[in-house]
Order: structure tokens, then sequence, then C-alpha cells
């Protein structure tokens, strides 16, 4: 459903990723795990338009993505959660999600699924008049998946949803995950939390100092001895 | 006596908060402190004149001025500012300077660099009284104009989903657009309110004054300025508050400062807001901004 070719990110004369090749297919969960500044959120910001390519492609449902307007790629159907969250705190709980799908569907069908994320996510129905900014990490971070599905994404890119989380939150973030993926959703999981990360995805990617140095399904590299050495502390 | 005061200062706060807040729209979304937004306001006063030359009726040649300030706004933005998109501040700056001077210059070789009379219709300058009281017809017009503009930039910031999006992107326009919404849709939308706006507070200003100069715009404008710094630059209930604030200080002073003193009223004003800004550095009420890293 998604490759990304040779991809190459710069930040002036920072060379953030080198050389990232990696294919998601479709209900697929990968992972892309690796320390700071291996190049994960940077390769994510490059996949949803975010971050412009130095040289390399992405492409989605066969079609060339590269380089076009985050806004162009949200319409074809994919979906960034970013680091941090990043959910409008001045505005209620509400008006976020009704901008997630307001683009992307005629009004009455925006409502209606609304009410299936208020479905979803309890919490956010208890809060529906509470302004973003109003609620705790764990509940902003739940905002911010509903904001992305609000918009029937095909594919969603998740940037480090467990950072800064408490450990019950962070199962419960993981829970969900793994019900998108069983409703048929398309995940890149890009996570820290190595050990986590394995346990949920399919296959994982290894970055380090924006190279891939690893790939394979998550059983092999939970197995293998470099990463159980680097990441996983054993 | 007062309450003529009382309505003079409330119709010129109205003024500088119109224009405040076509300021403080635009710099909430692209950063841009718009200089050149004085030459809107001149250019909405001279559609209206020449529409009353042509000979249109008032009221389609108010709705004719302001929609071209408005037209104006979003042009000013594709072929100036649009190029100078993800500039630094100050090239931003410049940039609005130099088209600032430009309309200027087009207005005073084009025109004329004299005051041209514009033809206001006589019950505008009337006024009506009850009891002992007697109050103008421009500046209770000018107030209910102000209060229904304001009103349905609230309703459309609030209800609609442009509004909506406009409000999210002054705190973090990358995610805006993650969500599909167009950059180019906002950025023109905010220009179009601030053109409104400014057409608006044209229509008020000529009103009062039945002159139009190719240097109208920039005296209201800079204290509109003033205004959105004190309110807090980029928060929209900041602009208002800060516009009705300096209007009604202005007036105020105006009204009771002894004759000797008189002239130093914009020392004054200006004092009260280096004070203002020493206490509250944000302003009134400030702007909401994402903090990232």
């Amino acid at each position: 459903m998604l490759s990304v070719e040779a991809l190459k990110i710069r930040y002036g004369e920072v060379e953030a990723v080198r050389r990232v090749d990696l294919t998601v297919g479709s209900g697929e969960i990968i992972a892309l795990v690796g320390a700071n500044g291996a190049g994960k959120s940077s390769t994510l910001g490059a996949v949803a338009g975010l971050v412009p390519a130095a040289s390399g492609k992405v492409v989605f449902d066969g079609v060339d993505i590269t380089g076009l307007a985050p806004e162009a790629i949200a319409r074809k159907g994919v979906a960034l959660v970013p680091e941090g969250r990043r959910i409008f705190a001045s505005l209620t709980v509400a008006d976020n999600l009704r901008l997630g799908g307001a683009v992307h569907q005629p009004a009455a069908e925006a409502r209606l699924r609304e009410e299936e994320m208020l479905e979803l996510f309890p919490i956010l129905r208890r809060y529906h008049r509470v302004k973003g900014g109003n609620l705790s990490g764990g509940e902003q971070q739940m905002l911010a998946i509903a904001r992305a599905l609000m918009g029937k994404p095909r594919m969603i890119l998740l940037d480090e949803p467990s950072l800064g989380l408490a450990p019950q939150l962070i199962d419960t973030v993981f829970d969900l995950i793994a019900e998108l993926r069983r409703k048929g959703l398309t995940i890149l999981l890009v996570e820290q939390n190595v050990a986590l990360a394995l346990e949920i995805a399919d296959r994982a990617v290894v970055l380090a100092n924006g190279e891939v140095v690893l790939s394979g399904t998550a059983k092999e590299l939970a197995s293998s001895d470099l990463v159980r050495q680097a990441y996983l502390g054993a | 006596m007062i309450a003529q005061q009382i309505i003079n200062a409330v119709s010129l706060g109205g003024v500088y908060a119109l224009l405040a807040l076509g300021l403080a729209i635009v710099f909430s979304i692209v950063g841009l402190i718009n200089f050149a937004h004085g030459e809107l306001m001149t250019l909405s006063g001279y559609a209206l004149l020449a529409s009353l030359v042509l000979g249109f009726p008032f009221p389609v040649a108010v709705l004719v001025a302001v929609s071209c300030g408005a037209l104006a706004a979003v042009a000013m933005e594709r072929i100036a500012f649009r190029p100078m998109r993800g500039a630094s501040v100050t090239s931003l700056l410049l940039t609005s300077f130099a088209v600032s001077s430009l309309l200027k210059v087009v207005f005073q070789n084009g025109i004329s660099a004299r005051p041209q009379a514009v033809a206001m219709p006589g019950w505008m300058t009337g006024a009506f009284s009850f009891g002992d009281f007697t109050i103008g017809v421009g500046p209770s017009i000018s107030i209910v104009v102000s209060a229904l503009a304001l009103i349905a930039l609230e309703v459309f910031l609030r209800r609609s989903v442009t509004g909506t999006a406009m409000r999210a992107a002054a705190e973090d326009f990358d995610v805006v657009r993650l969500m599909g919404i167009p950059a180019s849709r906002i950025i023109a939308t905010a220009f179009l309110l601030s053109g409104l706006l400014a057409g608006l507070a044209a229509m008020l200003w000529v009103a009062q004054r039945a002159s139009v100069d190719p240097l109208m715009g920039f005296t209201p404008v800079l204290k509109a300025f003033i205004a959105a710094v004190v309110g807090g630059l980029g928060s929209l209930p900041g602009a208002v508050a800060g516009g009705f604030l300096l209007g009604i200080i202005e007036v105020l002073l105006q009204a009771t400062l002894p004759g000797a003193i008189a002239p130093y009223r914009d020392a004054i004003v200006l004092s009260g807001v280096i004070a203002v800004l020493l206490v509250r550095p944000q302003g009134l009420i400030p702007a909401v901004r994402a903090q990232r890293s």
C-alpha cells in the first residue's frame, strides 16, 4: 500500500535521513523503531508531506505522492497523528473532531463518523464541550487518534503514541491500535518503546543514524541479538 | 454632552477595533503585520467616491466599496505575499511596507495628492435628540455597524468549518493541513476578512470626514496596530478590547484635557501603552499558540 524508496531528508547541512526503504502492505502494522534522532519522525513527516524529501520517492497506492502538500496527501487517505499529539488546545473536543473529518465527507456523514468515534472513545463523549488543552496527556492522545480517524483514512501514521503516558494508559493506547488493525486499518507506527512495538507489529524496520540497519518480521527482530542488546536491554 | 462624548468614544473605538481585528486575523494565521492594511482602507474610500461619482445609489456604492477592499486584500496576498510564503517575519514586514508605499504613490499620482470630497447623504451628518440629549446619526451608525460586524465575525469563526479551521490554524497551521484543509483556503479567507473589515472601517471613517486622500489609512491603521499590540498581537478578543480601549481613552482625553496639555494627547496615550506592556508584555488578552520545541 505504501512504499518508501531511497528516501533522503536534509535539514540544511544535516542529513537526518540518509536512506530509508520500506514497504507497508494493506492491513499490516509496521513498526519503525530506533534511538532518538535515528530519523523515524522525519521519515513519517516526509510520508505525510510535512517534511520535504531531498531525494527518493514515496508511493501510496501506486501513486507517487513525493512532494505533494500535506493537505493533498491527507485527502488521499493518509493520516498522521503527530508526535506530542498537537491537538488544538483552544478548541473544544467537538471542534477538534469536526476539523478532522471536515473535508473528507459530507456533513451528515461526518456527524455519523463522530458518533462512531465517541463510541470508540467514551472519554471524548464525556469531555465533548471541554477545550482540548484541558484534557490529560492520555485523553489528548485519544483525541489526536480520534481526530485522525474522523477522515476515514486508509492508512494511519502514529508518531510515538506512548510518549509521556502512564503505563496503564500506554496499554490502553496499544489495545486500541490492535483493535484498529483488526478493523482493517493499515498502520505505520514509530515507537521508542521497542518491546511494545514488536509485540503489536507484523514487521519492523530498525533505523540508526538515518539508515535502515535491520528489518524483518517482528518475531525475528525480537529474537535477533542486535535488537535484544541495543533496544530490549537483554 | 457626556452622552455625546461616550457615543463618540465608542464609535471611534469600534473603527479601531475593526481595523485591529483585520490586522490580528492575518497576523494570527501567517505571522505578517500587514502595514498595507491602511491602503486597503484608502482604496475602499476611493471606490466609494468613484461609485458615487458614477451615480450609483448610496447603498450600492457602499457595497461596491467594501467588496473592493475585500477583493484587494485577496489580490494583495496572491500577488505580493504568496511568493513570500515561509519567508522570515522581517521579509514579510518589508514586503508589506513596499506594497503600502507603492499604493500610496499610485493614489497620489493616479488620482490626486489632495483630499477629494465625498458626497455623503445629508441624513448622515444629522442628529437626533431625545430629552436633553443630542446624538449624531453618523457615530450611532458607526457603533451599530461595528457591533454587527463583530457579531457576524464571531459567529463565522465559531460556527463554520472554515472559521473553526482558522482558529485552529492560528494555533498550529501544519496540523490543520494534516486534516486535509488547504492552506491557501485558510490564508485567502484571512485576507478576505481583513479586507472586508478594512472596507467597513473605511466607510465609517469617510462618513465622519466626507473626504478621501491618499494617506487616509495611515493614522487609523497605526492606531489599530497599537490597539492590537496592547490587546495581545494575534489575539482576536485582544484586538477588539485594545481597539475600544484606545478609542475611548483618546476621546476622553480630548474632552477632558485642558487646552495647554491637549497637544500631548497622543504622547499620553502612548505612555499608557508602554505602561500596559511593561505589566503585561503579551498584551491584555494574549494569543494562544502551540508551545513546541
